[in-house]
This record gives C-alpha cells, sequence and structure tokens, in this order.
C-alpha cells in the first residue's frame, strides 16, 4: 500500500515537472511579482536599448533620420579605420600603465595606512579627496602642475637644467601624464578596497607566521599577499574595465573649453575608444559607426573579464 | 491575496505602465493632428536656445513682451548651456519632440539643413521681408540657393589690438593698409621674451614669450581667415570637393608657421597654458587677436584699453572676413499652425526695431537689422571698441566658414593636420597633401555614399 502511494506521488511530481516547463509555478510566479519592478527596468532600458544598439551598429543611423540598414558596412569601415586602431592601441597604452600602477600603490598604501600610526584618519581622508572631486577640480590641479608655462613640473625641470616639456600637448608624454593624474585620482578608492580585505586577514596567521621566524617581507608575501588575492582581483577587474571606459578624464583635461572636436590631442596620441566613439556618434552625428565601436569596445572588454576569471583560478584564494 | 489575484493585479500594473508609455510617444503626434483645425485659439510653440547669464534674462523679457503683443501664440522655452544644448537639441530631433524653433550656431544650420531637420524657408523669406534691410540671410543660404535660417545675431571678425602696448612699443596703431605682413613686422616688435627682449632683437628666446604679437587659435579666429586672405581655402563653390592642396594655402600656412617659429604668434601648445585658447587678449598677453564680436565681452570685461580695425589684406591685396550668423531654424516636422506662430516670433525679432535695439544693448553680436546696426544705439554705445563701424565695413568682404553638412567634421582633420605642421612635426607641404586627401574622404563619406 505504502509503495503504490510512493509511485503514486512519484508519477504525480513526474506530471508537475512536465506542468512547470509549460507554466510557471505558484513560486515561479510570486518570484517574477516580486522582481517584476527589476524586470521591466531591465526590459525597457538595458535589454531594448542593447539590441536598439546592436541593430544601429548595422545600419547608416545620423539620429535626425531613421536607421538604414547597411549590414557589415560599419564594420569594414571600423577595421580600415587608422584613427579607430589608434584609440584602441592608446586605450591598451594608457590601461597597461594605469592599472598595475594603481594596483601596487593603492596596496603599498593600504598596508601603510593599515598600521597604528598618529594621525592615520588624516592620511586615509587625505588619500580619499580625490576620488570624491569631480574631474574638473582635478583638471586644476593638474593644470598647476603640468601648465607648461606657468606649471610646477618645468619649474622643476629648469631648477635641474633640463629641458622644459609640453606635457599635455607632447604625443609621446600626454598619455603618461593622463595616468599619472588618473592614478592620482583614483588610487584612494582602491586603497579602501584593499584595507577593507587587509582587515579580513585574522590576526592568528601572522602570529604564527612570526613564531615560525617569519620577517616583515615574508609575511607580507606568505601571509597577506594569498590572502587579499580575491580583493586584489576584484580591483584589477574594477580597474581595467573603467579605464577602458575611460572619458570624462581625457575630455575635460585635452580639449579645450568643452569642445569635444578638440578632445584626444594632440594628433589624436590620447583618442581612446570611449572618446572616439562620443565623437563620432554626438559630434558628427554618426550614430551607427559610433554603435560598431560600442560593441567593439563590449566583446573586448567581455574577453578580457573572461580571461582574468579563468587565470584568477591559478592565484586567487578564497577562504573557505 | 491570492497568487491568482496577485498576477492580476501585476496584469493590471503592466498594462497601466505600458499606457503610460505609449501616451508619452503619441502625445506629439495628437498635439500636432488638433492644432491644424482653428486659428482663434492659441497656439503653444516650443522655442528653444542657448544662452547664459544675462542673455537668458533678456531672451525671456523678450519673448514675454512678444506674447503680450500676440496673445494668441504662447510660447515654451527651452534653453541650456551651448554644449549641453545641441547635445540634447540632437537627442530630441532624433526621438521626434524637438523644439519647433531653435537658435543653432551659425555653423550648424547646414548640418540640421541637409539632413533634413530644417524647415525651408525661402518662400516665407522671400514674401515677409526686404532682404536689403537686413545683416548676413544670405550666409545661411545652401549652394542650391535655398534659405534655411534667419539670423538672430551676426559674428564677425575684426582685428583687436591692445592700445597700451602699441603706445610702449611705439608702433603705429593699425589700420586698413595693412597686410599680413606688416601685421607680423608690427608683432615683432610686441613680441617680448622674459628676458625683455623683443622678437625682432638678437638673442630673442622664441620658447619662453612673455607676451604675444598676436593670438592665433583655430579656425575661426586662425588659419581660415589667413588662407582666405591669401586667396585659398578649404571647400570649392560646391561645398563638396576639398582644394585644400594649392599654392595659395601653402603661401598662408608658411606664413603662419614662420611666425609661430618666431614666436610672434600663439602657437597650439602655447594656448594649453591659459585657462582658455580665448583668454591671451582680455588677459593681455598678447598685442593683437583676430576676434569675433562677441569677443568685446571678455576684453571690455577686463578693462582692456583696445580699438578695432578691419582685418589685414593678403598679398594680393584681398581680404577676408570670417561670418558666423548665428539663426534661427523651423523645426521640419511641426504643423502648419506652429510653424506659422514661429514665423511671427522670427518676424518679430529681426524686423521690431525695439527688439532689435534691446539686444543690441546686451552687445553679444552684431544686430541683424541694418538700420540699428547702423544707429548711434550700435556704433556709438560708449563701451569700447570706439571702431565699431570696422565690423560694419567687414561686410563687404565677408564670407562664411566654408559650412556644410559635415563641418565639425572636416574642420576636425584639416585641424589636426595643420596643428601638425604649427608644432613642426611635419612639413607644410606634406600637412596640405594629408588634408586635402582626409578632408575629402570626410566629405564624400556623407555626399558619394
Amino acid at each position: 500500500m505504502i509503495g503504490n502511494l510512493k509511485s503514486q506521488t512519484n508519477i504525480q511530481t513526474q506530471v508537475n515537472t512536465k506542468k512547470k516547463r509549460k507554466s510557471l509555478s505558484s513560486e515561479g510566479k510570486w518570484g517574477l511579482l516580486m522582481i517584476s519592478p527589476y524586470l521591466i527596468h531591465f526590459i525597457v532600458f538595458i535589454a531594448f536599448t542593447l539590441l536598439a544598439s546592436l541593430y544601429f551598429s548595422f545600419s547608416s543611423y545620423d539620429m535626425l533620420n531613421p536607421p538604414e540598414w547597411v549590414g557589415l558596412e560599419n564594420y569594414n569601415k571600423l577595421i580600415q579605420d587608422p584613427v579607430f586602431w589608434k584609440s584602441l592601441k592608446n586605450t591598451a597604452y594608457f590601461t597597461i600603465l594605469f592599472v598595475p600602477t594603481q594596483t601596487i600603490l593603492a596596496l603599498i598604501l593600504a598596508v601603510a595606512l593599515n598600521q597604528s600610526l598618529k594621525g592615520l584618519k588624516f592620511f586615509r581622508i587625505a588619500h580619499f579627496i580625490p576620488v570624491i572631486s569631480s574631474w574638473t577640480v582635478v583638471l586644476y590641479v593638474a593644470d598647476a602642475i603640468f601648465n607648461p608655462r606657468f606649471g610646477l613640473a618645468n619649474d622643476l625641470l629648469l631648477k635641474f637644467g633640463l629641458e622644459p616639456q609640453k606635457w599635455l600637448n607632447d604625443e609621446h608624454l600626454v598619455i603618461p601624464v593622463l595616468v599619472l593624474v588618473a592614478v592620482w585620482k583614483g588610487v584612494g578608492y582602491m586603497m579602501v578596497i584593499f584595507l577593507a580585505g587587509l582587515q579580513n586577514v585574522p590576526e592568528d596567521l601572522y602570529e604564527a607566521a612570526e613564531i615560525e621566524g617569519a620577517g616583515v617581507i615574508q609575511k607580507f608575501r606568505y601571509v597577506t599577499v594569498p590572502l587579499i588575492s580575491g580583493t586584489t582581483f576584484l580591483v584589477l577587474v574594477l580597474s581595467t574595465i573603467t579605464t577602458f571606459q575611460a572619458f570624462e578624464q581625457i575630455y575635460v583635461m585635452t580639449g579645450n573649453s568643452g569642445d569635444i572636436t578638440a578632445a584626444g590631442g594632440p594628433n589624436n596620441a590620447s583618442m581612446v575608444l570611449m572618446l572616439y566613439l562620443f565623437q563620432q556618434g554626438f559630434a558628427f552625428l554618426k550614430m551607427g559607426y559610433a554603435s560598431a565601436i560600442a560593441w567593439i569596445l563590449f566583446i573586448i572588454l567581455f574577453v578580457i573579464t573572461l580571461i582574468q576569471v579563468k587565470l584568477q583560478k591559478k592565484w586567487v584564494h578564497y577562504e573557505k | 491575496m491570492s497568487v491568482k489575484r496577485l498576477s492580476k493585479l501585476m496584469a493590471v500594473l503592466l498594462g497601466v505602465f505600458m499606457l503610460i508609455l505609449s501616451g508619452c510617444s503619441q502625445k506629439t503626434n495628437q498635439e500636432g493632428g488638433s492644432d491644424s483645425g482653428s486659428s482663434s485659439k492659441t497656439t503653444e510653440i516650443t522655442l528653444g536656445f542657448y544662452s547664459s547669464g544675462s542673455a537668458d534674462k533678456k531672451m525671456n523679457e523678450i519673448i514675454a513682451q512678444f506674447e503680450k503683443e500676440h496673445p494668441n501664440i504662447k510660447i515654451k522655452t527651452q534653453n541650456a548651456p551651448y554644449q549641453q544644448f545641441f547635445q540634447k537639441l540632437d537627442t530630441q530631433i532624433a526621438g521626434g519632440n524637438a523644439p519647433d524653433v531653435w537658435l543653432s550656431d551659425g555653423v550648424f544650420v547646414q548640418k540640421y539643413a541637409e539632413r533634413g531637420a530644417a524647415k525651408d524657408l525661402t518662400e516665407l523669406i522671400n514674401k515677409d521681408l526686404n532682404k536689403d534691410d537686413y545683416y548676413g540671410l544670405d550666409f545661411n543660404k545652401g549652394p542650391e540657393g535655398k534659405y534655411w535660417a534667419v539670423p538672430q545675431g551676426i559674428q564677425i571678425a575684426a582685428l583687436f589690438y591692445n592700445k597700451d602696448m602699441f603706445d610702449k612699443a611705439g608702433v603705429d596703431y593699425p589700420d586698413e593698409s595693412w597686410t599680413w605682413e606688416d601685421l607680423k613686422k608690427a608683432g615683432a616688435k610686441l613680441t617680448i621674451d622674459t628676458s625683455g627682449k623683443t622678437a625682432d632683437e638678437s638673442g630673442f628666446n622664441a620658447s619662453s614669450v612673455n607676451q604675444y604679437g598676436l593670438t592665433f587659435f583655430n579656425i575661426t579666429e586662425g588659419w581660415m581667415t589667413v588662407l582666405k586672405s591669401y586667396g585659398g581655402g578649404v571647400l570649392g563653390d560646391d561645398l563638396k570637393k576639398s582644394i585644400v592642396d594649392s599654392p595659395e594655402n601653402k603661401e598662408a600656412v608658411n606664413y603662419i608657421v614662420d611666425g609661430m617659429e618666431r614666436g610672434i604668434f600663439t602657437d597650439p601648445s602655447d594656448l594649453q597654458a591659459f585657462q582658455s585658447p580665448m583668454s591671451p587678449f582680455p588677459s593681455q598677453t598678447a598685442a593683437m587677436r583676430i576676434g569675433i564680436y562677441a569677443r568685446v565681452l571678455a576684453a571690455n570685461e577686463t578693462g582692456v584699453n583696445y580699438d578695432v580695425t578691419v582685418l589685414p589684406k593678403g598679398p594680393d591685396g584681398k581680404r577676408f572676413s570670417p561670418v558666423i550668423a548665428n539663426s534661427w531654424i523651423i523645426s521640419n516636422k511641426t504643423s502648419d499652425e506652429k510653424a506659422k506662430a514661429a514665423w511671427e516670433w522670427i518676424k518679430y525679432w529681426v524686423s521690431e526695431d525695439d527688439v532689435q535695439k534691446q539686444w543690441a544693448e546686451l552687445g553679444e553680436a552684431v544686430p541683424v537689422k541694418k538700420s540699428v546696426a547702423n544707429s548711434d544705439l550700435f556704433l556709438n554705445s560708449g563701451d569700447k571698441p570706439k571702431n565699431k563701424q570696422a565690423f560694419l565695413d567687414s561686410f563687404d568682404f565677408a564670407g562664411t566658414l566654408d559650412v556644410n553638412a559635415v563641418w565639425s567634421e572636416w574642420v576636425k582633420v584639416m585641424g589636426d593636420n595643420l596643428n601638425r605642421a604649427f608644432l613642426n612635426e611635419t612639413t607644410v607641404d606634406k600637412a596640405l597633401e594629408n588634408a586635402d586627401k582626409e578632408v575629402q574622404d570626410v566629405l564624400d563619406e556623407f555626399y558619394n555614399k
């Protein structure tokens, strides 16, 4: 009898699961209802716009007239466009300089400010202030240093008997200068993330290491680094994404008086993908072309993040 | 509450949401449809303009006055600072809810016209405006001879000079006899390095200049003016062909590069040192500038002792003054009734003496109506510069900046190439050869698809 019942319920559940595929269970409905505000937001403002931009990337669209399907034309043009390749190269260069510099510096600062120092809070705040300042404010600070006429940097060079430089107007220096300023502005934020990671490292591990006779460097290398590797991974992914999307800084620092068509100079030496996209789309009304750039940018970021995720298995340890 | 009732509620909510969405998108169409019926009821039009500070206030006053005199037209305004205004405008046109009439920078008129966003005003202008009464109508005419906009205020360039600097250096003030070479010669005496030497003395250091002879920036107040007075230019008459690689342009660019090498003219990297590329003249770091009319505002604000004269002649006696007619455009998508109301506004703006006078008092632009521009109110307002007549005289040899639908794009390509020559990163010949090709590419992409 009991066995019979069991087989009956078995059949029942089988039927149920079959039904489930057709219509949602009551729990599923509840679930959908609960997430509906976000779902609607997602469909209207994310999925729809994503699909629209995908469609635009295959069409000729000047915003003022309806888009016209042109197939792969935009992507073909993109491949032959030297400025696109240059901005891709510049973006990569910017990232390669920026990500390691900022990450290492943020880690050093975090370790330093994780000690029991006098005035610790002051130093932490001091490093965080650039993070909350707007790029326009940062621009003025940077200008005080890198202004070719009145800046401190050239004063220093002259004092040591060196040639003054054009900084932001020098094709070879413009990206390093931009990176330097970006690190100055961004390092505080990453430092805070590292600080949180550092504070999660259990004290007893350090004690154990000390008993084993480990010095400061060994403790850092064999305790701190592996235990904050999860944080380091997060910092790396975040900084890579932000540099690929760098726009405001370059727009403000290389343009004149907010003129978008003037940004990215000299001679496109600081033209990065986001800036090029914006210029093509909003200043020159080539929205289809701009959408194609956006999708290429998306694919690149997606691949890089995938690689980072794959690689993390090799070096990132999460505490179980 | 049961799941069934809940999901019903959800469906209703979704329905309401959809209704709101569709309501948003249909609103403009419905308005257009119902408006075209009767003419006695009030018409509401949207007017877009870019402005800041005092201009903003004045514009609203004039609008209020217009509404009082035209009780059946109501104006809803939409304004923002320059950059934001145009970004928003393009998105609005894309979304099908552009203002019915808007103020466009003169260099963008063709961008809207050739893409079908601007209404053809040829008939209305022929019917209602006496063209001889106004400056600048022809500057908005496309190569096909149609009028796309009506000027709101005119920007035309003249040579600004700092009297104190000329007096100190003992150099005669510029006048209409000057050629560009004369300007450079005088400029050399007015260019002073950090050790106090002028550019025509030996031992002058061109890389640490304290005071420049001429500040030189970008297209309008820079290269286009020189190129055209040397007989060159960028686009041919149909505005679809590049004429960049010409002997006249070479001569002109060589003239500019020489001036920059000698430190007399500001080069693009010199300008980086200033808060804005516009600031050398008002901050008294340059003795002369090529300046459009609006530049008097900054110069008056900082109290420079200056005056203006017509721009110098080229080697063959040719003169050129760049002009930008910032203009009213009527949206091509608006209903007939709204277009009529918008046209009333434009007519009011250009033909009413009172409006023209009020706007002239702001001192932002040369008035569109000739009778007002030639009156004491504009010419002898008491504000500097004294010789405002020079701006009006310049209309005799004024021309546009070869404005077409892809103006911003070719200006960038041209400017990038010229800047490389200005900074000695390439030769003048190569810069022009390359610019010629790249400008043509931009033109072909739009005109010969």
